[in-house]
């Protein structure tokens, strides 16, 4: 049963922005992880501000004079998905976002709210006074970690829950923040908190700060990016591990590259040994060999979890040899 | 407490049965029928698909009050310290319930004689109830839980069956963790059989524990007049509610009226009564209004049951030829934190399923601080089946076999796992495998696999494994009673629950098929103690063998009396006379009839009644289902991933009664078995505190659609057998998930050469073989 909690509707960021300044205040968009939260009381809410009379901007998709794309915070996963103009720009973000939930999830959730999500680690989400929710350590060390992180952990353990993360990281996206006193930008890889710097927090957001929107870059023609995605069932699940890759490619040779995981880190985790193993070499299965080698050069497996160093190798593998067969054909 | 499944009294249900060498008087086979052996969908699918229909926990009754329990959040603890005032301060509160609360302290049955108190205050597993409140709303309820305030000792714990009966282990119990002396089974000479084996395989597999969680989440609604008790129950039997609630509150049976008409999911769990029961009606005393009480996702979890983790060794000995010689078989399983069955059946496909002289089996249960297990469609037997069926498959592919030709080569005709070694009413396996590996397209699709590139990415691979199931034929007693109206229509009266098998609809054809009419002209009562006779729980897959001869009898003992009221009528003799289509004629003159309502004898009386009862089993007969399954799986040898590309189930329950609702259940016991096989675990924080880790439905990963094969074949094996009863029927619902889990780990052993000794098969559990070294 979820507790009481105060409700309120603005119909302005910056109303919205004022209200959420308050302690105990919490954005409701999609709500398919709030009301979760609060109904497993994983923290105390006073009152919720419903984002869904903000103006319908904050929902589109729009092509830039840049030739770039902007997607309002509260554009729907499924709508991500199913847009033709980030399927043909985009691909890594339409197959991160359709392989979010369930279809029911994404019609139902937002990009702003998936990348704001709370993680999925069942310390954090349980009867446990975690790091995370300001106690004094972390359960999964120590305890059933199978499916936490093996790279990024300092004092807590979470894998960051977001598919859509990794790839608007990778796609060099920026994302747009309003607050109750000012606005400002920050790239997609920076928009995640490192537990090193603060467990208690996900993203870099302050109190009041709403994302408002995405912008995607405009990429160079012919810009390869795909996001991969492996999990314990076939639909409804996060991510066991998970990768976005961006690649210009000439022929084989690749230009430039960036790769970002899921499932590996308490933040999409910026693969910069694989961007290096592969930038200025040709695609070739000794160039793969070693990007995959090198994926995991930092992983740190805790006792359970050890499988996810030949699961994110073999998914490097997969992906950097289908990006080889793309660019051939 | 009812323990339905628990092997000794299975098999004395199953000598009780055989108290009479003959049941039924003579009775034809079904010749052809209309409705038998047809796809005929639901009697009930329109409630069912429109909502109308009303399950327990849609009943709402007037000033009707909502309860909520609160639970241990301790793996072990002792309650310490419990007051109630704050939250019976709150507002809605109606009432507030403790283990001193007037007429709360009662004792409560577990199994084996242990007893512990409807409020325990010794907490030997998280989730046992603590408190209770019943207020206007759920909310106030839950708001009043959150206030009650509560001490705890905690004390070690013990969460895995493995760590039990080490040296300082937690004791969940002061005689120790195990709960029974370690059974032991023996026929023939284990140590001459394998000095007789040419090749033998020893291998050591293990299951994990499934949790129960049916849609319908546990729970009841509770309301007294007087002092009569209603409660309307999501459950598998009414009868076995009310046998649990009277003994409990110490009321006779007549004041204990237990309603169930329609149950959203019981795979076993609510086989069972729990306390639940007995809270909502405490409460409904104490506020002398109705009380709903339905426990949360997590609660079902955590207390309504689950099949154990298992861990089994095998050694199996054979010829070169394949003849097995010897087979030893250790098991380990835990009940939990109460005698459960932590090892029920789990030994005996071991000992029954194939021809071998010689097996000796040993089955340990021990307890452990975790919810006590419950029934779970086939209790043991699919932990069984993926130790014996993968073994058997290592076994071929040591011999350079046909894993297919080994099953049939040990083939046997009597079931060896029981006394006196008696044989089967009917035996479908041969048919099964032969016509299951021919529509799964078998030898072709292993020459396929063999002759794949062992270099490529995508392996395919394609498995097989076969099964029986303990219980076939049901047993006594049972009663249904059968009304036939002036104007041709019929009630139908039986205990009996549909727990979403589709009983009633097998019961409607039945009688239509019997009486010439058609099932949409049959309304059945069922399920309600107050009303319907006494009948079993719906569980073993008993439930068709059980009601399906008892109603075929009472349709035949009022189609003897249509046919002598006709007789009279018509001036000749009953047994010139034959019922067709609703109209009774003489076999030599069809056009001397009547039509049922033209009858007067008929009009006169207004209804004509027919009772039947579940006679005797035939003695020294073992009543078995078998069954075959097969499947082709293709892995990502870097990821782990695998994907089930299609299934083929072939089935042998007797008579197929309805074909739709026989696909039913071999679907869904399919996709049961994929999850055991591929996503089902439950994760206990066993180093830690013992609490549950995976409480909802995304951590705790049930098979989604995507999971199921694309391709699900059913064949259906229909081979009457009226020696076990008039219906030709025999049980289904269990055997279809049995072999699946191992079928899934044989193709995934075809397909890359790696033997999963542990469920569940995906990227967690498969990658890391795939890729050694890393």
């Amino acid at each position: 049963m979820l507790p009481s909690f105060a409700y309120a509707r603005p119909t302005s960021l910056r109303e919205a922005a004022d209200l959420l300044t308050q302690p105990g205040s919490y954005p409701l968009a999609g709500g398919t992880d709030l009301l979760g939260c609060l109904r497993d009381a994983v923290f105390p809410a006073d009152r919720l501000v419903s984002l869904a009379s903000l103006p319908d901007e904050l929902r589109g998709v729009r092509r830039r004079n840049d030739g770039g794309l902007s997607i309002g915070a509260l554009a729907s996963i499924s709508g991500l998905a199913a847009h033709p103009d980030i399927q043909a720009g985009y691909p890594a973000l339409s197959q991160a976002a359709s392989e979010v939930g369930s279809p029911q999830l994404r019609n139902q959730g937002t990009i702003g709210g998936n990348l704001c999500q709370k993680p999925r680690c069942w310390y954090y989400r349980g009867e446990f006074d975690c790091l995370r929710k300001g106690g004094p350590r972390c359960y999964a060390l120590g305890g059933q970690d199978e499916y936490h992180c093996i790279m990024g952990g300092q004092g807590c353990y979470i894998v960051h829950p977001s598919d859509t993360a990794p790839a608007l990281a990778a796609l060099g996206a920026a994302v747009e923040l309003t607050g109750p006193q000012h606005s400002r930008t920050v790239p997609a890889k920076d928009l995640h908190m490192d537990p090193g710097r603060d467990p208690t927090r996900e993203t870099v957001l302050e109190a009041g700060e709403l994302i408002r929107e995405i912008v995607l870059p405009a990429l160079r023609p012919g810009t390869y990016s795909a996001y991969r995605k492996v999990r314990a069932r076939r639909s409804w699940d996060f991510a066991l591990a998970g990768a976005a890759l961006v690649l210009e490619l000439q022929g084989l040779h690749v230009q430039r590259a960036s790769v970002f995981l899921s499932g590996a880190a308490p933040y999409p985790w910026h693969a910069q040994e694989v961007e290096q193993a592969i930038i200025g070499q040709e695609l070739t299965q000794k160039t793969i060999q070693e990007a995959a080698e090198a994926v995991v050069s930092r992983a740190r497996p805790l006792v359970r979890n050890a499988y996810k160093i030949p699961l994110l190798k073999g998914i490097i593998r997969e992906e950097l040899q289908r990006a080889a067969e793309a660019s051939r054909t | 407490m009812n323990k339905t499944y628990d092997q000794t009294v299975l098999l004395q249900n199953e000598q009780a049965c055989q108290w009479s060498p003959s049941g039924h008087g003579p009775c034809d086979p079904w010749g052809r029928t209309r409705h038998l052996g047809k796809k005929v969908p639901r009697v009930d699918a329109y409630e069912r698909v429109s909502g109308s229909a009303v399950y327990p926990s849609d009943v709402l009754l007037p000033n009707m009050l909502y309860a909520a329990i609160l639970t241990c959040p301790h793996a072990h603890a002792k309650v310490t310290g419990l007051d109630l005032v704050e939250a019976a301060k709150k507002p809605g509160v109606a009432a507030v319930l403790g283990p001193e609360s007037p007429g709360a302290d009662l004792s409560w049955p577990y199994g084996d004689g242990y007893t512990g108190k409807l409020f325990d205050p010794h907490c030997r597993y998280e989730g046992e109830a603590v408190a209770a409140v019943a207020a206007e709303s759920p909310y106030a309820a839950w708001d009043a839980l959150r206030a009650i305030q509560v001490s705890y000792e905690p004390l070690p714990h013990v969460s895995d069956a493995r760590e039990a009966l080490q040296t300082g282990a937690a004791k969940v119990h002061p005689e120790g963790n195990l709960v029974s002396p370690k059974q032991t089974y023996v026929r023939g000479d284990v140590q001459a059989g394998f000095e007789q084996a040419d090749v033998i395989v020893e291998q050591t597999y293990r299951t994990q524990t499934l949790m129960h969680t049916p849609i319908e989440l546990h729970g009841c609604v509770a309301k007294w007049d007087g002092d009569r008790l209603t409660l309307w129950e999501s459950t598998q039997g009414v009868y076995a509610v009310q046998d649990t609630v009277t003994k409990v509150l110490g009321l006779p049976r007549s004041r204990v009226r237990v309603i169930g008409h329609y149950v959203g999911g019981g795979f076993g769990s609510k086989l069972e009564t729990s306390k639940y029961s007995i809270i909502a009606a405490l409460l409904a005393d104490a506020t002398a209004k109705p009380v709903k009480l339905f426990l949360t996702r997590e609660q079902t979890f955590l207390a309504m049951g689950n099949r154990p983790a298992s861990t089994m060794t095998i050694r199996l000995g054979a010829k070169k030829d394949g003849t097995l010689t010897s087979t030893e078989f250790s098991g380990l399983g835990a009940s939990g934190a109460y005698p459960a069955g932590g090892t029920s059946l789990l030994d005996w496909l071991a000992k029954d399923m194939y021809l071998c002289p010689n097996v000796r089996t040993e089955l340990t249960d021990v307890f452990i601080n975790a919810g006590p297990a419950r029934p779970f469609r086939a209790p043991g037997y699919p932990q069984g089946s993926w130790a014996v069926e993968q073994a058997m498959d290592s076994l071929a592919a040591e011999l350079s076999m046909d894993p297919l030709e080994l099953r049939l080569k040990n083939f046997t005709s009597t079931s060896q796992g029981r006394q006196g070694n008696p044989s089967y009413t009917s035996n479908g396996l041969k048919e099964c495998l032969q016509q299951g590996a021919e529509r799964f397209g078998w030898a072709t699709a292993r020459k396929g696999t063999a002759g794949q590139d062992p270099g490529a990415r995508l392996k395919r691979g394609v498995g097989m494994a076969a099964c029986n199931w303990f219980v076939g034929g049901g047993w006594p007693p049972s009663t249904v009673v059968a009304k036939l109206f002036e104007d041709g229509s019929v009630n139908l009266n039986m205990g009996a629950s549909d727990i979403g098998t589709g009983t009633k609809t097998v019961m409607a054809m039945i009688l239509a098929e019997e009486l010439g009419l058609e099932p949409d002209s049959v309304q059945i009562e069922n399920a309600d103690t107050g009303t319907t006779q006494y009948a079993s729980p719906s569980g073993g897959s008993k439930t068709v063998p059980t009601e399906g001869p008892a109603v075929r009898e009472a349709a035949i003992n009022i189609k003897k009396q249509l046919l002598g009221l006709a007789a009279s009528e018509l001036g000749c003799d009953p047994d010139e006379l034959r019922l067709v289509d609703g109209r009774v004629q003489h076999r030599d003159d069809p056009d001397r009839s009547l039509t049922v309502v033209q009858l007067k004898g008929l009009k006169e009386q207004r209804v004509l009644l027919g009772i039947g009862h579940k006679a005797p089993n035939p003695q020294g007969k073992a009543i078995t289902p078998f069954g075959a399954q097969f499947c082709e799986v293709e892995v990502d040898t870097l990821t782990g991933e695998i994907r089930l590309l299609r299934f083929v189930a072939a089935h042998e329950s007797g008579k197929v009664l309805d074909r739709l609702t026989f696909d039913s259940q071999v679907i869904g016991g399919v996709a049961m078995g994929v999850g055991l096989g591929t996503t089902e675990e439950r994760i206990l924080d066993a180093r830690g505190t013992g609490k549950l880790c995976n409480r909802n439905w995304h951590d705790y990963k049930l098979p989604t659609m995507l999971d199921i094969p694309e391709e699900l074949d059913s064949v259906a094996i229909d081979l009457p057998d009226y020696e076990a009863n008039i219906s030709g029927a025999k049980g289904l619902g269990e055997p279809v998930t049995i072999p699946t889990a191992a079928v899934i780990a044989n193709a995934v052993y075809d397909a890359v050469g790696i033997r999963c000794q542990e469920t569940p098969i995906n990227p967690v559990t498969l990658v890391a073989k795939l890729q050694p070294g890393d």
